[in-house]
């Protein structure tokens, strides 16, 4: 796989049965890519009735640029944007609070849901405050230990600023638009 | 059946298991911690899951995150690999709680052989020479001295719940025992999480001679054979070989057949390994069993044609074993050298780094178990195990020229390794002879190993 899976796009999409083609190209599947590359897996599948999508990354491609980038020139700006992220603190399934949605203002150590593990529930709290700009899991998803769950634009501005890993591969690969883009789909909902 | 495993492990380890599983048409989700995200495992697998950060405690041996993961990467068993969670009883029993296979021992059978005393006093009674040491475990320093008393100096005093020789110390007298019960005890605790010891006697020139058994959970079971691991430095194993050079044909097969004996008479189950020492006459003292998969079970594999990984997953299933004794057949003589990131002349201190160059040594008879790639950098979090090198030859002579071979082939680049040091065992008359003791390493010095083949090089 190459800069184009790096990027986020689909690697290898299969779908079983004809279903609403719109609907899976327009919304389910940027949606998808957008949650794929905020978290750190390499591979997510879903399936619905009827159809299955897996998309699939390269993660050497996607992210050795993301360490050296992040490890020497551009250190306090990746910070800024770890800090930002609210990631899993274990893995198991994902259940967010009520107060988890994008737009809402949270300060720092707010609860934003928590994450089962064999029945224990272990809080996901706001690394930082400000607003949320983009919520990457949702109830009852699994999820892996360091993913990101949502995003908190510390500024409460532009949104895309507070980008994951992605993000900053975008950056270091090819400039601006594949960065900025991944909250989207979920932000304008 | 098992159709998706979860690998609960890192390194060379989880790359062996992920094969043997796809060998058998399964799927291998590989658990990993945040430090091994780029690891060879978690590039093969079918579905990697991070379980947690790279120290282990919060990741490999987090029995909550591992049965976790599994449960939703809709594994339905966990192979723990060597290690970790390999021999926790409660482990496995909470796998089993959550109705996943847990690809081992029981945790019945784990419960039974995890204590190493109990465990001598176990196959004691089915008729296995022990080496004689302390009843039990030792109460206090006072039950420590009197039974040291009783068994006579030197002693090496043992972790109850170690295993891979650490936390072991030898007291040659009353007062150094003494000395060391503190320690051991507080060594114990750190790493076993279990301060309780026991003694042994400490046999001078001893090798150390394991028999691998692999029995299903109806008490049907074979021996493969035994293999040598005489080569240590300070009880860690570093070359190992099969058959052992140093026994002759009817202590051989009496050894094996003692073995898996008393491991079905004591309740044993799947794959397994008793550990013994031979001393200078051919007489053999069981010492403790290790209830997983080994490091150098590859050179049993190499003598029998068995996939000892592929047996565990197929036996932990509750297939039957489905062959006798019989249908074991050992052939020729493999030797394996593990491949540690350790700087030799700076007392093995081990090594962190980015591999620039990996070039694997091939020929015939020659085997890499590795995780490693060129660009992969070893973190500094877990142990400096590289991978294995396994050669194989009809006989000890030409396994020993087609190491030779093999070791001046394999490039390890950008850090410091152990491959000189394995090249220069390969030219010690000793070695070469067969007849050395789990001492050679430790008495002669590394460096004068190196020395030797170095000054060779230059005359």
């Amino acid at each position: 796989m190459t800069e184009e899976a790096a990027r986020g796009a689909p690697g290898n999409v299969a779908v079983d049965r004809a279903v609403d083609l719109d609907a899976l190209t327009d919304e389910i599947l940027p949606a998808l890519i957008a949650r794929l590359r905020a978290s750190r897996l390499a591979e997510i599948e879903v399936r619905d009735s009827g159809w299955r999508v897996r998309l699939r990354r390269d993660l050497r491609t996607a992210r050795r640029p993301s360490r050296g980038h992040s490890g020497d020139t551009h250190g306090p700006e990746s910070d800024d944007q770890e800090a930002s992220q609210t990631r899993s603190p274990a893995v198991g399934y994902f259940s967010p609070a009520p107060g988890l949605v994008v737009g809402h203002a949270v300060t720092a150590g707010d609860t934003l849901g928590s994450v089962d593990v064999l029945g224990i529930a272990q809080e996901v709290t706001a690394p930082v405050g400000g607003i949320i700009s983009a919520v990457l899991a949702e109830i009852g998803q699994a999820v892996e230990y360091g993913q990101v769950l949502a995003e908190i634009d510390p500024l409460g501005g532009e949104p895309g600023n507070g980008d994951d890993g992605a993000a900053v591969d975008g950056a270091a690969q090819a400039p601006a638009p594949g960065g900025a883009a991944a909250p989207t789909p979920e932000a304008a909902r | 059946m098992i159709g998706r495993v979860l690998i609960a492990n890192r390194g060379e380890i989880a790359v062996r298991v992920l094969r043997a599983c796809r060998s058998m048409g399964i799927e291998a989700v590989v658990a990993h911690s945040e430090a091994d995200r780029e690891s060879r495992a978690v590039l093969m697998a079918d579905e990697a899951i991070c379980i947690g950060p790279a120290e282990s405690a919060r990741s490999y041996l987090s029995a909550a995150a591992v049965i976790s993961a599994a449960l939703v990467s809709g594994c339905d068993a966990i192979h723990p690999g060597y290690g970790f969670l390999s021999e926790d009883d409660a482990f496995a029993e909470m796998t089993r709680a959550h109705d996943l296979v847990f690809i081992g021992p029981s945790a019945e059978v784990l419960e039974r052989f995890a204590s190493k005393a109990g465990t001598r006093q176990l196959l004691a009674q089915q008729g296995l020479p022990v080496v004689p040491g302390s009843e039990g475990m030792l109460r206090d320093d006072e039950h420590a001295l009197a039974e040291a008393e009783r068994i006579g100096y030197p002693l090496l005093i043992k972790p109850s719940a170690g295993g891979g020789g650490k936390g072991m110390r030898l007291a040659r007298t009353a007062r150094e025992l003494q000395q060391a019960l503190t320690v051991c005890r507080s060594e114990a605790r750190a790493a076993f999480g279990d301060d309780s010891l026991y003694l042994e006697k400490w046999l001078e020139r001893t090798r150390h001679v394991e028999v691998q058994v692999i029995i299903d959970n109806y008490g049907h079971g074979v021996h493969v054979g035994e293999r040598d691991c005489s080569v240590q430095r300070r009880h860690q194993k570093i070359v190992e070989e099969a058959p052992s050079p140093a026994i002759d044909d009817a202590t051989r097969i009496e050894l094996a057949e003692s073995a898996i004996r008393a491991a079905l008479a004591a309740g044993y189950r799947n794959v397994g390994t008793l550990e013994f020492l031979v001393d200078g006459e051919g007489r053999y003292f069981f010492i403790e069993i290790n209830a997983r998969i080994q490091v150098e079970h590859p050179i049993t594999e190499m003598l029998s044609g068995i996939d000892i990984v592929a047996e565990q997953i197929r036996l932990a299933a509750g297939e039957p074993l489905g062959y006798g004794q019989e249908a074991v057949r050992l052939r020729g003589h493999a030797i394996e050298f593990r491949i540690n990131a350790e700087d030799v002349r700076a007392d093995f201190r081990p090594q962190v780094g980015t591999v620039e160059h990996y070039v694997p040594p091939g020929g015939a008879g020659v085997r890499m178990e590795t995780h490693l790639y060129s660009g992969y950098e070893v973190p500094p979090y877990y142990d400096s195990l590289l991978g294995k090198l396994i050669v194989w030859g009809p006989n000890r002579e030409s396994a020993v020229a087609r190491s030779r071979v093999a070791l001046k082939e394999l490039l390890v680049d950008g850090l410091e390794t152990n491959i000189p040091f394995h090249r220069a065992i390969l030219e010690d008359p000793t070695f070469l002879s067969g007849g050395f003791d789990t001492n050679l390493l430790d008495r002669k010095g590394a460096a004068a190993f190196l020395d030797a083949v170095s000054g060779a090089a230059e005359a």
